[in-house]
């Protein structure tokens, strides 16, 4: 059986005013169906960078990413663009709804991209879940920081990615509110299989995933 | 992508409405300017529209209807044994004055008929239609009838020093001169005129008994008559148009006027469309993160472009309907061509277009990664 995302020998460069920047160094990661694991390291170390290459959003200077057993073809924008909607699910620190969309749009925009049957009631149990169902017809501007975390969860979700790359999705929440989101994540990756990748600097999350990860000048350090 | 397009344009409603408004009106101003010009490129040439000749026999160096010289009255008697003519009708036009009862005098455009009046009026009020051929009868346009101090049929007034008694009552004849057209009898106008000889007029109006040949009728004219030019209904109206619009600057002002009113619609189209995208470029970021393509993203961009000309398009024709109404009985008429109002739609959809293609740079060129950032 094929891995959920497999990263294989990642190096990543960026061009410096005067020189080259290595940010990521010979990195391999295997993430299989059903697995969680947070991501851990300081500032700068390569976390977001990893994320975004893992997330065929940013192709590395050297390496293999396989999503669902498959190579990416960084040239081919669309087969990219497919990966993304199809099976990845993001979630940002920051949300990153649209403002100008309800939140029960927001959330039903990623399904009806990806082409998943019965949005609609995918949607509406999502936010039956997240206990916002009341919200459904509000436009992101007038939820709380947490409600809209959320929401951001519950779109990651909506189209049953194989692979959901959370970029701290707590930090801007408190502890209750962070647990929620972190249970949520942890439910989807037991109930379907997904496997799950959570940038984090709050410690006391670690316990809650079955592995850890740390980035430490660009190098992959099992915990 | 329809749904997206809108939303994010009508996130802020009342910049919406400003921008709708604002393309409208500055439309509108383009439409107002070319519609005039229309309008006076239709009134200086309406004569010659409605007269029905193929050809205009005239005197050399014409340069416009209203400046026409005298010519042979045997050109008329010529021009009827030339093969190919169905029939040929003078006509004299000459400058005039009209003295009313008051004394007042106002400078007029005389035009003389023969007995069946071709090139004369074809919208009578009130009135005979061959009102020109009762004795001293002449025909004025309802436009003026203050302008030249009357009130209605039955009226007087003189010119120079001979009776005029208005016996017909016109509409929709106007001229783009101050000096109003008034229609009378060739043997009248000569009476009223004191430049033009018994055997002179102005202009021979020619029917071709083929329209196929009417170059051949043309040619046979030109080595019959001497001194002469002769034109088709076509080339007259567009030298007479080119002569206004271009010899007296009246035409370039307002060409001037319409492309400046189109420029800065064009412009603040395409600010708006820009200032949309760039406002929504992390939206953007978001949306290729969640896998929509560049092509998504163009769509988007387009429709929101459509969205924006649309909304200003029908303002913009609103306020002309109303306009063309409101000056539909005034010497200035607005009028618009349907040919005119689709160029002008397509050249708003191209520089909208061209926005676009600004706008879309400006996504291609965010960084997806930045979905990220704070």
């Amino acid at each position: 059986m094929n891995a959920a995302i497999e990263c294989w020998s990642i190096d990543h460069r960026f061009e410096g005013p005067t020189s080259e920047q290595a940010v990521l160094r010979d990195v391999s990661l295997t993430l299989g169906n059903g697995d969680t694991c947070v991501l851990l390291g300081p500032s700068g170390s390569g976390k977001t960078t990893l994320l975004s290459i893992m997330g065929c959003l940013l192709r590395p200077t050297a390496g293999d990413v396989l999503v669902a057993g498959q190579s990416l073809d960084w040239r081919d924008a669309a087969q990219l663009a497919r990966m993304r909607r199809r099976q990845i699910g993001f979630i940002f620190q920051h949300a990153r709804l649209l403002p100008f969309l309800t939140v029960s749009e927001n959330v039903a925009l990623a399904g009806e991209n990806a082409g998943t049957p019965d949005v609609q009631k995918r949607v509406d149990a999502l936010l039956a879940r997240l206990d916002l169902s009341d919200a459904a017809e509000k436009r992101p501007g007038e939820l709380s920081g947490g409600q809209r975390q959320r929401i951001a969860v519950a779109r990651a979700l909506v189209h049953a990615p194989a692979v959901v790359l959370a970029d701290e999705p707590t930090a801007s929440l408190d502890w209750d509110n962070g647990a929620i989101v972190v249970d949520l994540l942890l439910r989807h990756a037991k109930e379907a299989g997904a496997a799950v990748l959570t940038v984090t600097h709050d410690q006391r999350l670690i316990p809650r995933f079955q592995r850890a990860y740390t980035l430490d000048r660009g190098r992959l350090v099992n915990e | 992508m329809t749904k997206i397009a809108w939303r994010m344009l009508a996130f802020h409603p009342l910049r919406l409405a400003m921008t709708w408004a604002g393309l409208g009106f500055l439309l509108f101003l383009s439409q107002a300017q070319l519609g005039m010009l229309i309008g006076w490129c239709a009134t200086c040439t309406a004569i010659i529209r409605h007269s029905g000749a193929d050809l205009w026999v005239m005197a050399k160096g014409t340069c416009a209807f209203d400046y026409g010289g005298e010519i042979p009255l045997s050109t008329l008697y010529k021009s009827r044994s030339v093969p190919g003519v169905l029939r040929a009708d003078p006509m004299m036009m000459t400058w005039n004055f009209w003295q009313s009862a008051d004394g007042r005098r106002t400078s007029i455009e005389l035009v003389g008929l023969d007995a069946d009046a071709v090139g004369g009026p074809w919208n009578i009020l009130c009135g005979a239609p061959d009102a020109t051929h009762i004795d001293d009868g002449v025909i004025i346009d309802e436009l003026y009838l203050a302008m030249l101090g009357v009130t209605g049929l039955g009226d007087e007034a003189e010119l120079y020093g001979q009776r005029a008694v208005v016996r017909g009552i016109c509409s929709g004849i106007r001229t783009l001169t101050a000096s109003p057209f008034v229609f009378t009898s060739l043997s009248s106008a000569r009476k009223f005129d004191t430049h033009y000889s018994a055997d002179e007029i102005t202009y021979v109006m020619i029917r071709c008994a083929d329209l196929q040949s009417m170059e051949a009728v043309r040619t046979r004219l030109l080595n019959e008559l001497v001194g002469v030019e002769v034109l088709t209904g076509t080339e007259f109206e567009w030298r007479t148009i080119l002569y206004w619009m271009l010899e007296t600057g009246l035409g370039m002002t307002v060409v001037l006027t319409a492309a400046l009113g189109f420029a800065v619609s064009t412009l603040v189209g395409s600010q708006v469309l820009f200032a949309v995208t760039q406002e929504n470029l992390a939206n953007y970021a978001t949306l290729s993160a969640l896998g929509f393509t560049a092509w998504q993203h163009l769509k988007c961009i387009v429709c929101q472009a459509l969205l924006l000309t649309l909304g200003g398009v029908l303002i913009a024709l609103g306020l002309f309907q109303i306009a063309a109404g409101a000056t539909a009985r005034t010497p200035v008429p607005l009028e618009m061509t349907l040919n005119v109002q689709i160029m002008l739609l397509g050249l708003f959809l191209i520089t909208g277009l061209a926005a676009t293609a600004m706008s879309m740079r400006l996504v291609l060129g965010k960084k997806a990664t930045d979905v990220f950032l704070g």
